[in-house]
């Protein structure tokens, strides 16, 4: 069974034991949970459009390892058509969901880790690659959802993981066995957490020798004993649990974050891949938030291809559509949006192989790309809500517009053009209002913030990959100045 | 060889409705021609290649293997035409005809 269908994929969830928490309880049935829902949604959409002629050029890969198609999601890059693919597959997604669908993260981490293991193996005479390849395949033949988990809780930034008050708040071994290792520690803000089958660990920074304990990499099944998740909070999530579908924008879909904390995990020899080789926790790093911020190229455009429809159709509802200014601001939304998807295809192109044979974005490129998407995509968002009016923040409620004694004002009063139903003009409103400020705004904003690496992450490696020594000859060479 | 197939691109960003002016072209079409996605060990004696922008990136070497010839769609151009998208499903079911 090399891809599931949707419906496979639903069913192998509900055989999983997650130790799943939200606002203070237990979740029974995570599946069917109104808040987790619409983030499975998004998950089960991978499966769905890899079934479709219309779309499996982008969703499906063929597998190295065995011929197979498979789930892109699943595939190892073996070439920069494979670079650009995944961006156009992302941002079909985008388009798809308008939110996050949450398995970028585990095809990043597979991908980082198959060569940084490759070449931690040649060094150090170590057998990670081979243990990876063997989890690789059964993933690809499963049709697995990762989880890529890196961030740690990390305690107090000016500290050491070592040096932390709490040797916990980043995720260590404690404890070696024969059979395999234990682990302690937590991943915070782990997208699709509670949707994975399986979570591969990767260390959150570059380690030194003294926290050798804490260069870990591994895979666990996501319900693994000693493993509990903490869902994490939205703005407007509980409006999922009133019932209706125009107050939450986007009834369908949604993403997530949890914390996932390990309580002393065992991992057996076979699932680790990094154990200690500080001197490789580096390269993992920085390749797993490289090919990150290359993916954030395609994801946040095409929810922004949604986001400016939606601004487009509010503009027709409101009557504004013909207004120069309004049409200008479309314009600047596409000019931004698409500025976005020329960086991620851009270091896909630039792309080049590693040592493994799998193939990695430019570096530079793609940290030029994630920068952009600490910006471009607030002043998207600022745009849509310029265009949409004020009223998507003060709209009445669905109740409000359904009740049988006052709906008829809501239905009166809230009407823009007078062809266009009262309630499409809500719908669309609330869309926009999900996107630049209710639950898919995790997604769409701060995640663009700090997803992938925060703003100075980006900046420094475009220090590192700059290229400054040679801008400065140029200038010397057209200037005349001979040292 | 057998039939007409048709490829689509991901459809990452289309400026055509693709599944729709294939629907359009299966119309036109005498009903022995059914349209198909499906692979087979024999290539499609005609392929058609709908892609739902210009840069047609299905375009690819593999991709030309699947079928002995091709029509190609790039967003609203048929092998490389400009043509309305109103009239593409005409163009294309007529080449289709021409190349029986």
């Amino acid at each position: 069974m090399a891809l599931k269908t949707p419906e496979q994929y639903e069913e192998s969830l509900r055989k999983l034991d997650l130790n799943v928490w939200l606002m203070g309880e237990r979740v029974k049935n995570v599946v069917d949970h109104p808040i987790i829902r619409p983030s499975m949604n998004s998950v089960k959409m991978t499966y769905a459009l890899a079934q479709e002629p219309e779309h499996e050029d982008l969703m499906t890969a063929t597998s190295h390892l065995t011929g197979q198609k498979i789930n892109r999601f699943c595939h190892l890059h073996r070439n920069t058509d494979d670079l650009v693919k995944k961006v156009k597959m992302q941002r079909l997604m985008g388009q798809k969901t308008a939110a996050c669908f949450q398995r970028c993260v585990g095809m990043d981490a597979i991908n980082a880790v198959d060569s940084v293991t490759f070449e931690m193996d040649r060094k150090l005479g170590t057998q990670y690659h081979e243990r990876f390849l063997r989890f690789l395949k059964r993933m690809q033949e499963e049709d697995w959802t990762v989880d890529g988990a890196m961030t740690d809780p990390k305690g107090d930034r000016n500290l050491p993981p070592g040096k932390q008050a709490d040797p916990d708040l980043y995720t260590r071994v404690v404890k070696k066995t024969a059979e395999g290792i234990v682990v302690r520690g937590a991943k915070a803000h782990q997208t699709g957490a509670v949707n994975s089958h399986w979570i591969l660990v990767m260390p959150t920074i570059t380690m030194t020798e003294e926290d050798s304990d804490y260069a870990l990499s591994f895979v666990a099944p996501a319900d693994e004993k000693g493993i509990l998740y903490i869902y994490g909070r939205q703005s407007c999530d509980t409006r999922k649990l009133e019932g209706g579908e125009i107050d939450v924008g986007n009834r369908q879909f949604g993403g997530h974050e949890a914390l996932m904390v390990f309580d002393d995990v065992f991992v057996p020899w076979e699932n680790v891949f990094m154990c200690g080789e500080h001197e490789f926790s580096g390269a993992l790093v920085e390749r797993f938030a490289g090919y990150h911020r290359q993916s954030y190229g395609g994801c946040k455009v095409g929810v922004g291809d949604v986001l400016i429809g939606a601004a487009a159709l509010a503009a027709d509802y409101n009557g504004a559509n013909k207004a120069s200014h309004i049409k200008d601001k479309l314009i600047e939304m596409m000019h931004l949006n698409e500025t976005l998807y020329a960086c991620g295809i851009a270091c896909s192109a630039e792309g080049r192989p590693t040592a493994s044979g799998n193939y990695l974005i430019d570096l530079l490129l793609a940290n030029v790309c994630k920068q952009n998407v600490t910006r471009l995509p607030y002043e998207i968002a600022r745009l849509a809500e310029d265009i949409a009016g004020g009223l998507m923040v003060t709209m009445a409620s669905e109740r409000d517009l359904r009740h049988p004694e006052i709906g008829k004002i809501v239905e009166k009063y809230f009407r823009g053009i007078p062809s266009v139903p009262t309630e499409h003009r809500c719908r669309v409103l609330r869309l926009i209002e999900n996107i630049t400020l209710g639950t898919a705004a995790v997604g769409y904003r701060t995640e663009s913030m700090h997803g992938a690496g925060s703003p100075q992450a980006q900046r420094i490696m475009i220090s590192r990959q700059g290229n400054l020594d040679h801008k400065k000859k140029l200038a010397k060479n057209i200037a005349g100045i001979r040292d | 060889m057998g039939g007409t197939g048709v490829k689509y691109c991901g459809g990452c960003n289309p400026r055509i409705d693709r599944s729709g002016l294939v629907r359009e072209i299966g119309k036109l079409l005498p009903p022995e021609s059914r349209l198909s996605t499906e692979r087979t060990a024999e290539p499609w004696e005609t392929g058609i290649l709908v892609c739902g922008c210009p840069v047609a990136c299905a375009d690819r070497p593999e991709v030309r293997r699947m079928a002995g010839q091709w029509i190609r769609v790039g967003g609203a151009a048929v092998d490389l035409e400009s043509v309305p998208e109103d009239r593409m499903a005409h163009v294309i079911a007529e080449k289709i005809k021409a190349l029986k």
